[in-house]
């Protein structure tokens, strides 16, 4: 069962292409990971999928219901967390829950259960009169999560929702998020963290307004780079890297901390080689060279820059 | 020192630059408002409706009455026969004054008895009814003096008048309302565009967040103060002298003094009112506050305080001591005295003090305010 | 119901927490209107003359001295030469110069007519003829008691004809005090300054902030978030009011004549149609800058100067006198001025208040339609 289905959506503003004609399915109860740089249309296909801004062509079923012309209905199932904190600053924590609680129609028994809920997934237990503008930034984010869920939604997006948070926060985050999925409920995250990626059911990637990859960490790891990745560890880094990329046998380079990821076009390379041109010929001393598992990033990095390449 | 300012002067013009929405009503509006509504406010009315109750019926009356209407103030709409009308014909404003001629208006003239013509004028509209009163009195008294002479005439005799009344009104000849209203019209605009244009400047760094990083240089508050000011002098300027040739162009209001004078004046006007509005922007929090703190400061007042259209001397003396709360007040003197009058300097030097005095005020509290802030 | 009731008291929360909000939205309105309605007053009191007695008899000194006495004028100056009569009234420190001739004396007692040049500062030229009016009246007493004299002198009657005198009656407004119909006048410019600003933040503030797109993702119907913006405001606004009622009646001791509740019930109107004009701003401003300039120059500003607080719609061209019906404020300021000089109700009222209701209806039904749960 799909939870959400989006066909062919596309968004233009002007002349410029946000999102182009984008294809994926959610199932009912993923935690689905939304990667991609900044400005590649991440945050366009959540306004458009929660119903608030209308696409320019293509359509998608959330929850059941188009985004195009029952959008109404759509924001009844749905719950959002934007990227910016979007709850009142000047009142208190509460007050706050409150606020959406009615206009989620919750009172009584229902309201004082969720609240609780709300509370304790925040650490705010007997914080409910502070003013919400003076809490610590993960707990606001925690909050604002609460908030967000606190109608039991079937569909859930999440945009950033780590972002400048502790890595304390950070886990006992998505410790919330994986509850929420185990519990049935969908979750549609975007990130930047890649090692939160890792804990994805499903993930795509979107450059330029495209999806350029889609599948689970392993799929991504395995099927996007065919090349072996070399990971050496030697003295001189950029030297290194400079040296290395004039190799035909050389894909791509990218520098990781003291350590240089090379993907090779060549199968048939291996450590030695490297030994070979980087102390022999050159005279850089090196620690170390093995061959790795790909991580995300490497993923990423490797399928941006293919695609950018492409459209030069 | 004035590396720091130049380069926050720097970054607030590129940043006013790019928002041409802004400047488009910065430098648009103004002129736009100052032709609207210099022709729509002056005091002198012209075709007042009113009402006739001629209970006499005579040549007298109907002389009379072709005397007011020949002027262009007055217009005849109705003529009614019974005071049961009278009330309302005023209550629903159909017409602002009734002429009322006694029952024995005639005989009593010939018997030279004195005679009453009763005016009844709405006083709803304050102004207007002085200036009509005005109007009747001299009109009666000129009609009055004019059967004495047609009389005298007849009889063969001169009337004897002993002294012969000459005024001249200088720098406004024609008596027109709108050559005098029009410097406090610029003085509102300009202090209002000032005013409000500034007072976002610094709150709006605060609600983006932006100022932590400017709290964090080495910048000092007042070089941050007058940074960021100076871009809205440059533009305050230039909207102060569009306004002004809109105002000769349109209204004909001629510098009748010297240019300089008054651009000396202009910014020493727009200094104190950028420093009241930078002031307004240190001790604001939010655009809302901001706002509504621009509007108190200097919408009313500059409108009500400032000399604009109420004459200071009439109001009640604390009243008069707070006028000095608005900037518009010496402008306007100055304004008048330059454009109006020609008059040189030492007519208005106070007011550049006061400006000045003002301005320096509101600067040093600005800075303070900005300190206090920094440090919480 | 319960959403907007929901968001009613979210309002009134954030409102109420704003320490510094709280103090302008009800502070303000209090200060201004008893500041400004001491402040709103035409009436010319004080008189500064210069006297030039070129003739320095006894006649001359008793005509002076009626103006001493007369209460209006007050003497500040004698000068003995010409050039110090232009320096006064270049400088503008003196309203009328007074020059009374050389054989003035000699030329009464020849039963001859002495020219009285009466120069006067013509900028404002209400306050000049004002000051003219009242030297007439004491020159032409002061040339009666000359005739009178010399008709017993000479011991012939020179029988005048019969006079005319005005007899002015104002209505509503007996004593002529330009505060009775000023200070309605700025209520009503109050209410209509504290709404608008007020209103027109509301929705854009949420925008800018980040608030609204949370707000829009919800089920929310648009009409919910519109009332629930409308209340709050709409309650504020009749506080507001309330508190201005009361002072103009009781600091200012203005009797209202007419139907209190009517009065009140047609200032909810007014304050709805305010609503109305400062939600449509807010739907239309992307931030919140856009909607305070547009807010004072298109609609704060115009409403001032066009709505008949001060400046006679009478008396401007056709063309902005058909711009002033598209002002509530001109409609309340004739309602408001009827209720409490006129004392007149609905039955006169009758079409200014449709007016009203059908503008604040009219507007917020039209800014809720165009104000969409999308963001774009």
């Amino acid at each position: 069962m799909n939870a959400i289905e989006v066909n062919n959506l596309t968004k233009k503003f002007g002349n410029f292409t946000a999102v182009d004609s984008i294809n994926f399915n959610v199932k009912q109860g993923e935690i689905f990971g939304f990667l991609g740089a900044n400005g590649a249309g991440k945050s366009t296909t959540i306004r458009m999928l929660i119903g608030i801004l209308e696409p320019s062509s293509g359509d998608a079923l959330v929850g059941g219901f188009s985004i195009k012309n029952q959008s109404d209905l759509v924001k009844k199932n749905i719950g959002y967390m934007s990227q910016k904190f979007s709850l009142y600053n000047d009142l208190t924590v509460v007050e706050n829950i409150r606020f959406f609680a009615g206009i989620y129609g919750l009172d009584g028994k229902k309201y004082e259960e969720r609240k609780k809920w709300v509370l304790k997934v925040a650490n705010l237990e007997n914080m409910e009169n502070v003013i919400t503008g003076s809490l610590p930034g993960g707990i606001k984010q925690r909050l604002a999560l609460g908030t967000a869920v606190i109608h039991e939604p079937k569909i859930v997006f999440l945009d950033e929702p780590t972002s400048g948070v502790d890595p304390i926060s950070r886990r006992n985050f998505w410790d919330l998020i994986n509850e929420l999925s185990e519990g049935g409920t969908t979750v549609l995250v975007t990130t930047h963290y890649l090692d939160e990626a890792e804990y994805c059911n499903d993930i795509i990637l979107i450059n330029a307004g495209k999806l350029i990859a889609q599948g689970d960490s392993k799929e991504l790891k395995t099927n996007y780079i065919k090349n072996p990745i070399l990971e050496i560890e030697s003295e001189r880094v950029v030297d290194s890297m400079e040296i290395l990329e004039k190799e035909k046998w050389v894909g791509e380079t990218s520098i990781f901390g003291n350590y240089i990821h090379v993907i090779l076009n060549d199968s048939s390379i291996n450590e030695q080689h490297i030994y070979q041109l980087l102390q022999e010929k050159n005279g850089i001393k090196v620690n170390r060279a093995e061959k790795i598992t790909p991580t995300l990033e490497d993923v990423f990095i490797h399928l941006i820059e293919k695609d950018s390449k492409k459209n030069v | 020192m004035f590396n720091r300012i130049y380069a926050i002067a720097k970054k607030e013009s590129r940043q006013l630059k790019r928002d041409t929405r802004m400047l488009f009503i910065v430098f648009f509006f103004p002129v736009v408002l100052l032709a609207i509504f210099g022709y729509a406010i002056n005091f002198d009315v012209h075709h007042i409706k009113i009402g006739v109750y001629d209970q006499d019926r005579s040549e007298y009356s109907r002389e009379f009455l072709n005397g007011l209407t020949s002027s262009e103030y007055f217009d005849i709409v109705t003529y009614i026969d019974n005071d049961g009308e009278i009330k309302n014909l005023l209550d629903e404003k159909t017409v602002q004054a009734i002429v009322v001629f006694p029952k024995d208006m005639s005989r009593k003239l010939l018997s030279k008895q004195e005679v009453k013509i009763q005016f009844l004028v709405d006083g709803v509209d304050g102004t207007s009814a002085s200036v009509i009163q005005n109007y009747v009195n001299a009109a009666t008294y000129s009609y009055s003096i004019k059967l004495t002479k047609e009389y005298l005439a007849v009889t063969g005799k001169n009337l004897y008048m002993p002294i012969d009344l000459q005024p001249r009104f200088w720098f406004n000849p024609d008596l027109q309302s709108t050559r005098f209203l029009i410097p406090g019209l610029m003085g509102m605009i300009l202090i209002i565009t000032a005013v409000i244009s500034i007072s976002l400047s610094i709150v709006r760094e605060k609600e983006r967040g932006t100022i932590e990083q400017i709290n964090v240089s080495p910048l000092s508050s007042i070089e941050f103060i007058v940074g960021k000011t100076i871009p809205y002098i440059v533009i305050s300027l230039i909207n102060a002298s569009i306004v002004l040739l809109a105002g000769y162009i349109l209204f004909g209001i001629v510098i009748k003094g010297n240019i300089f004078l008054l651009l000396l004046g202009t910014f020493a006007f727009l200094f104190a009112a950028l420093s009241l509005g930078v002031f307004i922007s240190t001790i604001s929090d939010s655009q809302q506050v901001a706002f509504q703190a621009a509007n108190v400061t200097s919408l009313l007042p500059s409108l009500i305080l400032s000399g604009f259209i109420f004459p200071i001397e009439s109001m009640p003396v604390a009243i008069q001591i707070l006028t000095n709360i608005t900037p518009a007040k010496f402008y306007i003197v100055i304004l008048r005295s330059i454009l109006l009058r020609g008059a040189g300097i030492s007519a208005f030097w106070d007011q550049l003090i006061y400006l000045g005095i003002f301005g320096g005020v509101f600067i040093v509290l600005a800075t303070l305010a900005d300190k206090k802030s920094k440090n919480k | 119901m319960k959403t907007i009731f929901q968001f009613i008291i979210k309002e009134l929360l954030q409102v109420k927490r704003d320490r510094k909000m709280l103090a302008v939205i009800f502070m303000a309105p209090i200060l201004q209107l008893i500041f400004l309605g001491y402040a709103a007053n035409m009436d010319v009191n004080i008189i500064h003359t210069t006297i030039y007695d070129q003739d320095q008899t006894v006649t001359s000194r008793d005509f002076i001295k009626q103006f001493e006495q007369s209460g209006y004028f007050k003497l500040d100056y004698y000068v003995d030469n010409y050039d110090e009569v232009t320096e006064l009234l270049n400088q503008g420190k003196t309203l009328v110069a007074i020059i009374i001739p050389k054989d003035f004396e000699k030329k009464i007692n020849k039963r001859e007519t002495a020219p009285l040049q009466t120069l006067f500062e013509g900028s404002d030229g209400n306050k000049a003829s004002i000051a003219l009016g009242y030297i007439q009246g004491i020159t032409t007493r002061f040339s009666q008691g000359i005739v009178t004299d010399t008709r017993d002198k000479i011991g012939m009657k020179i029988s005048l004809s019969g006079s005319l005198t005005p007899e002015v009656r104002v209505w509503y407004n007996p004593e002529m005090k330009t505060r009775n119909y000023m200070v309605p006048g700025i209520l009503g410019l109050i209410l209509m300054i504290s709404t608008i600003s007020l209103m027109s933040m509301a929705v854009v503030r949420e925008r800018e902030i980040g608030t609204l797109e949370q707000l829009i993702v919800t089920p929310i119907k648009n009409y919910q978030l519109i009332l629930g913006k409308l209340i709050p405001f709409t309650l504020i606004g009749f506080v507001v009011l309330v508190i201005v009622m009361i002072i103009m009646t009781q600091w200012f001791g203005i009797v209202v004549r007419g139907n209190k509740l009517f009065l009140l019930f047609t200032a909810l109107l007014f304050v709805l149609s305010n609503l109305g004009i400062g939600l449509f701003i807010s739907t239309v401003s992307k931030t919140q800058q856009q909607a305070m300039m547009a807010s004072v120059f298109a609609v704060m500003m115009p409403m001032i100067y066009l709505s008949g607080f001060a400046f006679p719609i009478e008396n401007m061209p056709e063309v902005v006198q058909y711009i002033t019906y598209v002002i509530p404020l001109r409609y309340f300021i004739v309602i408001l001025r009827g209720i409490v000089l006129k004392g007149i109700g609905f039955s006169a009222l009758w079409l200014e208040t449709l007016i009203l209701f059908g503008m604040g209806i009219g507007l917020l039904i039209f800014s809720s339609l165009r104000f969409s749960k999308k963001i774009e």
